[in-house]
């Protein structure tokens, strides 16, 4: 049976990634743009569902880490003149900096603290972007075009951009996956659940939340840099406090504590002003916080859970098929990547 | 230069007293239901939008605030029976989450009803000035701080004199018993909100002449007035008021007499304040630590 | 079961969210009574006792005087003059000793000299109580909490009154004033009681009618004294 769904899942990815390298070829500009766009903020997301989603700390800063990237990226190869893959680790490594040094103090706060710390970050960034204008540009932003498809390829700006943008945020999904499954995800969840017997286990919780922030802030700086990397632009915006509070919201709607989720949270991020055929930032916000309380109040594992769910319940009748008469067997319990936190289960 | 000092106090208690009276309905909202609610601001602004409108329609502005503190009073029992109801007993996160989602559609409703340019709002306090002793006052600071002096007072003698105030304290401390005493632990769940809905329009209120009323006017003070609440020690609304007078008054301090913060980045005094002392006492300034034998 | 008991419980089967306890329970009690519910632990006698109350999910009939329980919330169960006791005292710890009591007459509002007057005889009745009238609730000791819960229930004049081990945590000496009081609560006021007991000695001493469960199902009922030196309590008890 096993065998069975790693063959079955290995075919979808393997024809999901051939869709997803051919599709670029045949279509306009503005998709691949988009598709990149989804990715970087699915990065963004990811990193956030580490220390909201895994580690069950709330975070609302993540926007400032996002625009750090940004920036560090801008600024390190316009103005300093760094090859791509410098900036590109200091667009991981100094948010990463930055949020370890705000979590070690944060994280021995409760719940309520650690929260309105990080609520602190994205308004700080702002002031400190705009204070320091001759390094960020001020409130004008900074132009950054730094995505410069090879002669050699024969591809277009849009298709090279979509191309590495989505090569970089697929390895940066599966490096989450694996460190989510692997002790980092099992020592989290334990701490979710009970820090009390993660400390009888040798576990600490405050080392491994301030960790989870430390990575949250390396994926936010990461899809920063993917984001000045697709638009070529960064501006005080990309850190404020309104981009966090989306993020958050999108990463419930995709599915909270989930590698799934935070790609679902991605999608929705970019296209639901899309569907709803508006560019006006105040119906987005509008939509936003409806979808937000509609998916909270209807299916509060986001998303990714439905999804897994019905696919539960298809693969069920499927075997109930199979197997003719006789009793249906209980929901195979999906020893999946993407547990449901017990925050949601509750209920 | 001391006057300058004296000045910028007067100033902090005058700004800490509307962080104060939001810091106060998040008090109340959280004593009452457990949650932290992050749409108190904007919900706060929703209601000075609304105090707005009816001085648009040709009322006076202390009539205007009048009835909209008592709609709110509706407005916040609402909130809490229709959005928030369901999500009180699940974990801490999830209901955080859900006042995101309201903060977000209350955001987007209000931009879209009256527009997101900045719109005056009659001060209810004259204009005028004191002079004591070298430094002066505005009337308004001086009536800001004593409104919320004011409220604090009602507030106590609501909390600790009459039945309802003994109710709401029963319910927000063990709603199973209080239920088992006959309180209509419901019913009182949203007299909670809807005195925290109350104060966030006072606070609105006050605020708006400085600020101009727009979409996003309490976001910074919803800052402020959750650094004051946890610093206060989320349950003790005393504590609250008190921490919130103290942030204001610091962070004009800071702003004015260190030339790194300057006025940018004020909001980062609150923040490190509120987290130096949690680090060393993390039950905040006023908060008991929970002695409870089982 | 014909009577005019003034509780009554047919067919009652009750539980929590996905598990049930009750599986079918008969039980009347009848007015000014005192009925001990007895059993082992798991047997599912505080599970009876929120099904009265409403705390739990439950079918079945509950009627208290004719009126039907099962579908009312707690507190308007409460304000019928049913008065539970929970285990684990319910204290409201962060008021104090003294509200915790006026907690439970806060429905009595026409009545504030009866209130008052009752508040003393709670502080007589439980001393130490009075000695910490102002300490908040929460730093009282085990026993005293006991008590403080007793009070709060008494203290709204109820008809019913829900005890769930209420000797548990209180000396001995305590527990039989305790009793005492009861006892002659229900002399002056026709005070009704369902007391659940793990100590069986002490329930089969105050109460009328004692009543056995095992596994959600009554197995056994009558007269508390004939009850006293049957086996199939010992039994019930220590397991077969």
């Amino acid at each position: 049976m096993r065998r069975h769904r790693r063959w079955f899942t290995g075919a979808v990815l393997a024809g999901g990634i051939i869709v997803l390298a051919v599709f670029p070829l045949n279509s306009t500009p503005y998709t691949n743009y988009q598709i990149a766009l989804v990715a970087t903020y699915a990065v963004a997301i990811l990193g956030l569902n580490l220390v909201s989603g895994y580690a069950g700390q709330i975070s609302l800063g993540q926007s400032a880490f996002f625009g750090l990237g940004g920036y560090c990226s801008a600024i390190a190869t316009v103005k300093a003149g760094w090859p791509l893959p410098a900036s590109f680790l200091l667009a991981c490594a100094l948010p990463a900096a930055v949020g370890l040094v705000v979590a070690i103090p944060a994280v021995r706060l409760r719940g309520h603290g650690l929260a309105i710390f990080t609520l602190a970050l994205p308004l700080i960034g702002v002031a400190l972007a705009k204070r320091y204008a001759d390094l960020t540009g001020g409130s004008e932003g900074l132009g950054a075009r730094i995505s410069q498809a090879p002669a050699w390829t024969g591809l277009d700006r849009d298709q090279w951009t979509y191309y590495v943008v989505l090569a970089i945020a697929g390895a940066l999904f599966l490096l989450a996956r694996n460190m989510v499954n692997g002790r980092l995800g099992r020592a989290l969840s334990t701490i979710r659940e009970n820090e009390v017997v993660a400390v009888s286990m040798g576990i600490s919780p405050q080392k491994y939340k301030a960790l989870a922030f430390a990575l949250a802030a390396a994926f936010g700086g990461a899809a920063g840099w993917l984001y000045v990397y697709t638009i070529g632009f960064v501006s005080p915006v990309e850190m404020e406090f309104l981009l966090s509070i989306n993020l958050l919201a999108m990463m419930i709607v995709g599915g909270m504590g989930s590698v799934l989720g935070s790609l679902l949270g991605g999608v929705m991020y970019v296209y639901i002003p899309v569907l709803a055929g508006t560019v006006d930032p105040v119906r987005t916000t509008l939509l936003y916080g409806a979808i937000l309380l509609l998916v909270l109040f209807f299916a509060p594992g986001g998303i990714a859970r439905t999804i897994r769910r019905l696919r539960d319940r298809l693969r069920d009748w499927l075997a109930e098929r199979r197997r003719g008469s006789g009793p249906p067997p209980t929901a195979a319990a999906t020893a999946d990547n993407d547990a449901v936190p017990a925050a949601i289960q509750h209920r | 230069m001391t006057v300058r000092a004296v000045q910028q106090v007067i100033d902090g208690l005058a700004s800490g007293s509307i962080y104060g009276a939001l810091a106060l309905a998040l008090v109340l909202a959280h004593r009452a239901t457990g949650v932290v609610n992050f749409a108190q601001g904007q919900m706060a602004v929703v209601s000075t939008f609304f105090a707005w409108s009816f001085v648009q329609a040709g009322l006076g502005v202390i009539p205007a605030v009048v009835l909209t503190v008592a709609a709110s009073l509706l407005f916040g029992a609402a909130v809490e029976r229709v959005a928030m109801r369901r999500f009180e007993r699940e974990s801490p996160m999830i209901a955080i989450v859900a006042t995101v989602g309201l903060l977000l559609l209350l955001n987007g409703m209000s931009s879209l009803i009256w527009g997101y340019e900045l719109k005056a709002f009659p001060p209810a306090f004259s204009s005028g000035t004191l002079r004591a002793g070298g430094a002066v006052v505005s009337i308004t600071a001086l009536g800001t701080f004593l409104v919320l002096v004011a409220v604090v007072l009602l507030l106590y003698a609501l909390m600790m004199r009459t039945r309802l105030g003994l109710a709401l304290r029963a319910v927000a401390d063990n709603p199973d018993s209080s239920a088992l005493s006959g309180l209509p632990v419901g019913h009182l769940l949203m007299v909670g909100w809807g005195l925290a809905a109350g104060l966030g329009a006072i606070a609105g209120c006050l605020v708006a002449p400085k600020l101009y009323l727009d979409p996003n006017m309490l976001a910074g003070v919803l800052v402020y007035a959750l650094a004051a609440a946890v610093l206060g020690g989320f349950d003790s609304p005393l504590g609250a008021v008190v921490a919130a007078w103290i942030i204001g008054v610091s962070e004009n301090l800071a702003a004015t007499y260190i030339g790194f913060i300057g006025n940018d980045l004020r909001i980062s005094v609150p923040l490190l304040l509120t987290v130096l002392v949690l680090l060393f006492r993390p039950q905040g300034l006023f908060g008991r630590r929970e002695v409870v034998r089982v | 079961m014909t009577g005019t008991g003034v509780l009554q419980l047919v067919g009652v089967v009750a539980g929590y969210r996905r598990s049930q306890v009750l599986h079918g329970v008969d039980l009347e009690v009848a007015a000014g009574g005192v009925t001990a519910l007895l059993g082992a632990n798991g047997a599912g006698k505080t599970t009876t006792l929120r099904a009265i109350s409403g705390m739990v999910w439950r079918r079945g009939t509950i009627t208290f005087d004719g009126r039907d329980l099962s579908r009312l919330r707690p507190d308007q169960v409460a304000r019928l003059g049913i008065a539970h006791v929970p285990q684990g005292r319910g204290t409201l710890a962060r008021l104090s000793t003294a509200e915790n009591l006026m907690v439970g007459a806060l429905r009595r509002r026409r009545d504030s000299s009866g209130v008052r007057a009752d508040l003393q005889a709670c502080f007589d009745l439980f001393p130490p109580l009075a000695q910490r009238r102002d300490a908040v609730a929460g730093s009282l000791s085990g026993g005293e909490q006991q008590m403080l819960a007793i009070g709060r229930a008494l203290m709204s004049r109820p008809r019913l009154l829900l005890l769930d081990e209420p000797s548990l945590g209180l000396a001995p000496r305590v527990t039989q004033e305790m009793f005492r009081v009861l006892r002659d609560l229900r002399a002056e006021r026709g005070l009704t009681m369902l007391l659940v007991e793990q100590s069986v000695g002490v329930a089969l001493d105050i109460a009328d009618t004692a009543v056995v469960l095992e596994t959600g199902r009554v197995t056994l009922r009558g007269p508390a004294a004939e009850l006293a030196g049957v086996d199939e309590v010992r039994r019930a008890y220590l397991g077969s």
